[in-house]
């Protein structure tokens, strides 16, 4: 599956970065793709695409903090969670996301 | 990145004199204290207090520490002369609020300037946390012998 997905945390120095790295790893480990933008102290890098958003499954938002551009996803499976559940435990995560989609 | 690494490395942000390997400090707050210390003796920042405050400021919005015995406690904060890291592992762990709820031995402090027009230090600070993505990466902060060993391990591409 396609996922894609905005990190964000209070800071914007550590934890986003983490998230994110842990979600493009467990994603291909489990044979998904992820494309994760980052919303941090020196603004957003890896911004998405319109066309990536298009062709996403799935919408994560790995957050402590409200995200901007959050519109952008509008009619898409949008998961959202604290950037401590995607650091600790993100394959589980990607695995429940699977369960979700396949009902 | 690589360009970044090709212009920059992470001997911008930390040099040998920012890592102790023998952390006195024997709970959370001593070694924040501690490693701030080692901040202002480099002139990483101005103020012990002042940073520290910032810091234990952070650490009330949410958990610093990783899990596997890593904590990354971050100040951003006008006493931060110039954006770096600072690098501390004690003997023993000591209590940190941690997600996997266990103790820690390895803190990496970020020190980030509160108004740094200079993404680039920000931009390694980030590589380091990417790093930090990386079971075999933690698990060799952990086992490396000297700051040499230390600086090389840091200097890992982020592997994407």
């Amino acid at each position: 599956m396609k996922i894609i997905g905005v990190a964000a945390c209070t800071s914007g120095i550590a934890h986003t970065y983490i998230a994110k790295e842990k979600i493009v790893k467990a994603a291909q480990a489990l044979g998904h793709t992820a494309t994760i933008e980052t919303q941090g102290t020196i603004g957003t890098e890896d911004e998405l695409t319109p066309e990536e958003i298009k062709a996403a499954d799935v919408v994560i938002i790995a957050a402590d903090i409200k995200i901007g551009g959050r519109e952008r996803f509008k009619g898409k499976k949008i998961v959202e969670v604290p950037t401590s559940m995607v650091i600790k435990a993100p394959k589980g995560l990607i695995k429940k996301i699977e369960e979700e989609l396949k009902k | 990145m690589n360009e970044l690494t090709d212009q920059f490395s992470i001997a911008d942000v930390i040099t040998k004199d920012l890592i102790n390997l023998d952390l006195k400090a024997q709970n959370k707050e001593d070694a924040i204290i501690e490693l701030s210390q080692m901040l202002l003796d480099n002139g990483i920042i101005n103020s012990v207090d002042a940073f520290s405050k910032d810091v234990f400021g952070r650490e009330k919005e949410g958990m610093t520490g990783l899990g596997q015995g890593t904590a990354i406690p971050h100040g951003k904060s006008d006493s931060v002369i110039k954006t770096s890291l600072a690098i501390g592992r004690t003997n023993r762990p000591i209590k940190w609020e941690s997600l996997d709820e266990k103790p820690v031995n390895i803190i990496i402090l970020f020190a980030v300037r509160n108004t740094d027009a200079n993404t680039v230090h920000i931009k390694l600070l980030q590589r380091v946390a990417m790093l930090l993505a990386d079971e075999d990466f933690i698990h060799h902060l952990h086992t490396v012998e000297s700051k040499d060993k230390m600086l090389e391990l840091l200097s890992k591409e982020p592997a994407e």
